[in-house]
């Protein structure tokens, strides 16, 4: 009895994490991407609880605000904490602020209602606000006077949906594309890999931009369009790694014993390619913002007054000398973003890198 | 060598031709009649007739694209319905200066990045390492219509060290080369870093070191020159996907382009230059390609042509 105890104690700590996983934890690098994706995660999931205002509010009394205007450490009688005064601008006399007032600002304020979710959550609850008649602007405002930091916070949402769609359009049918066209080899790769070389022959953003162009522009149009554009990177990878696993003696193994092509492509194939394939996705989803960024900031993809970073970028292009506040922060959105998930595909790849 | 060269070029024609089927297909899957997309949207019924005639659009699919091919062959790509150049003329006019952006930041590219790879890989997993490493990942996940608007906010409008747009001088191409390098430049780093590591780590350079015969600024030297050779293919296929990537740079530093031209155009709905603009991006991108692999044929003469 008491030895079969031990051995159970002595049995539980082999169930380790994988060596991959120690090695990608160990990543100071990996584990920052980690950190700003579920940042980035939390954002889009409470974004109407974190955002001051709704992404939509306008107020044509204080357009072009720059950050923080009005806004101050400490009150009026040096109580502790951020305090906002009134803020407005005129055409004559520019930026006034109205010191003789001043509101604290607070956790938990009861601000305009909103819905999320669909409806399914109905509150006016804010994770901070100012108690008082005033509104804050802690990045700034726009040409229409409204809130940046909630048009980001908004627009958080359209970024990743982008990624993770066009994303599942590169893997569903690239995946497959490839595997089928690796495995069965002969014709049927032939033709598959001519058409993946005509993809590749449009690089970078350009694929996208001809589905835009043909198809029209929009932000749905443009998911579809940078799915397809990964479309062929996938195919490309898993065909290369079908092929390195095809001849192995286990896929042999299970043909000899009668399994048939397919279902021992889809059980023993595929997933000997599912580590190059988790790494690109994470690339990819990179690759993706930035495209759909790129689309918004040319015009072709989000529509006004929708709140997608690009669009919000191109849009303060137009005032980048009055208002350099409105184009700088979507790009460093922006680059938050796209820098976690290549911090992640990065570490990814060298973790799961055999030879590492 | 003759008939690899051959080889690679029938393997490049598939794809020329498949480039020329999608040009083709872009206005006929479009929505709205190809007549009128090709005409313009205020031409009036006689020119939409005429271009119809002209392209054969009332025949079938496969007579359509003969027409198309035939037109091409001639140098035909029709007019533009903007301006009513024709579109040749207008690819003539830009396309140099798309060229010329693309050298300008490959040439940054190469020039910081080959340095900055090397350091990485001789400090490797030191600070430095880790720093170049950073800054290269912050280079890819960078917009470069972001960074050019950065450039241009900080060295033009409050430094004035640059003009703001436009081209002309060389003082006009720096910033825009630079942004559209910035890409370029992190690939080239860690491509050097990776080719650096692995040259450092063949026998014949540990015997080197083991005997200290050769001085480390040697070593490095010697090293380099092989590490150079897939160095030396990135940036060509880095330069093709340049001449597609300066759409973002060149609109954001009105930059008279190819680039800008496509997407002015397709803004206009303007269905021939888009056609002519995207078949040369892409046509050149396949034949950059080609001549990189060509050339990596050339200058590494461990590569067998079978």
């Amino acid at each position: 009895m008491t030895n079969a105890a031990t051995e159970t104690t002595k049995k539980a700590p082999q169930r380790r994490r994988p060596r991959w996983l120690k090695r990608l934890l160990r990543n100071p690098l990996a584990v920052l991407g980690f950190l700003i994706i579920g940042f980035f995660l939390v954002v889009v999931a409470a974004a109407p609880f974190l955002s001051p205002y709704p992404p939509a509010d306008q107020s044509l009394r204080t357009t072009y605000l720059p950050p923080g205007t009005g806004v101050s450490w400490g009150g009026p009688e040096g109580q502790f904490g951020l305090w906002v005064s009134p803020a407005t601008r005129s055409p004559i006399g520019g930026v006034k602020v109205d010191e003789s007032e001043a509101y604290p600002v607070k956790f938990f304020v009861r601000g305009e209602p909103y819905e999320w979710a669909g409806g399914l959550i109905k509150s006016d609850l804010r994770l901070f606000g100012v108690d008082g008649p005033v509104r804050y602007h802690l990045l700034g405002t726009d040409e229409q006077g409204r809130d940046v930091l909630s048009r980001l916070i908004h627009g958080a949402w359209i970024s990743l949906f982008i990624g993770l769609i066009s994303v599942g359009i590169g893997v569903g049918i690239g995946v497959p594309v490839g595997a089928i066209s690796g495995f069965l080899g002969g014709a049927t790769d032939m033709v598959v890999q001519r058409l993946v070389d005509i993809m590749l022959a449009f690089p970078g953003i350009l694929l996208a931009i001809v589905l835009v162009a043909t198809f029209g522009t929009g932000l749905g149009n443009v998911m579809i369009a940078v799915g397809i554009a990964s479309i062929p990177v996938y195919a490309r990878l898993v065909r290369g790694s079908v092929l390195s696993v095809k001849n192995r003696e286990y896929v042999e193994a299970a043909r000899a014993m009668g399994k048939r092509g397919m279902p021992t492509l889809f059980r023993h194939v595929i997933p000997n390619s599912l580590a190059p394939i988790i790494v690109q996705s994470s690339l990819q989803m990179a690759i993706a913002i930035l495209f759909a960024a790129g689309l918004g900031f040319l015009g072709l993809g989000a529509r006004p007054p929708q709140p997608e970073w690009g669009l919000m970028l191109a849009r303060g292009r137009e005032y980048l000398a009055v208002a350099p506040h409105v184009a700088t922060f979507p790009g460093l959105a922006i680059v938050l973003v796209v820098l976690g998930f290549n911090l992640v595909g990065d570490a990814l790849r060298d973790a799961l890198d055999p030879r590492g | 060598m003759l008939e690899y060269t051959l080889r690679r070029i029938l393997i490049a024609l598939p794809a020329i031709f498949g480039v020329i089927v999608v040009v083709f297909a872009m206005v006929r899957l479009a929505p709205g009649d190809p007549a009128v997309l090709l005409a313009g949207e205020f031409a009036d019924q006689a020119t939409i007739e005429r271009i119809r005639e002209r392209f054969g659009l009332d025949r079938s699919m496969p007579e359509q694209f003969a027409a198309f091919v035939s037109n091409l062959a001639q140098g035909d790509l029709g007019r533009s319905t903007r301006t009513n150049r024709l579109v040749t003329e207008d690819l003539a006019q830009f396309f140099p200066n798309t060229l010329e952006l693309a050298f300008g930041a490959i040439i940054v590219a190469l020039v910081i990045g080959i340095p900055a790879g090397v350091l990485s890989a001789v400090k490797r997993n030191t600070w430095v390492d880790a720093l170049v490493t950073f800054i290269a990942l912050l280079g890819v996940s960078m917009p470069v219509f972001w960074f050019g608007l950065l450039a241009i906010l900080f060295f033009s409008v409050d430094l004035g060290w640059f003009p703001v747009a436009g081209r002309g001088t060389f003082s006009h191409v720096v910033l825009p080369a630079i942004t559209l390098g910035v890409s370029s430049t992190a690939i080239i780093a860690r491509m050097t870093r990776s080719s650096m590591l692995e040259v450092l780590d063949q026998d014949y350079v540990r015997t080197a070191r083991a005997k200290g015969v050769l001085g480390r600024t040697t070593i490095i030297k010697h090293a380099l020159r092989n590490a150079l050779v897939p160095v030396v293919t990135i940036g060509g296929l880095e330069f093709g996907r340049l001449m597609a990537g300066a759409v973002l740079t060149e609109t954001v530093f009105t930059w008279p382009g190819v680039g800008r031209l496509l997407v002015d155009s397709i803004l206009a709905r303007d269905y021939p230059v888009v056609q002519g603009a995207v078949l040369l991006i892409a046509v050149s991108f396949i034949v950059v390609n080609l001549l990189v692999d060509l050339i990596y044929g050339l200058i590494d003469p461990r590569i067998r042509y079978d």
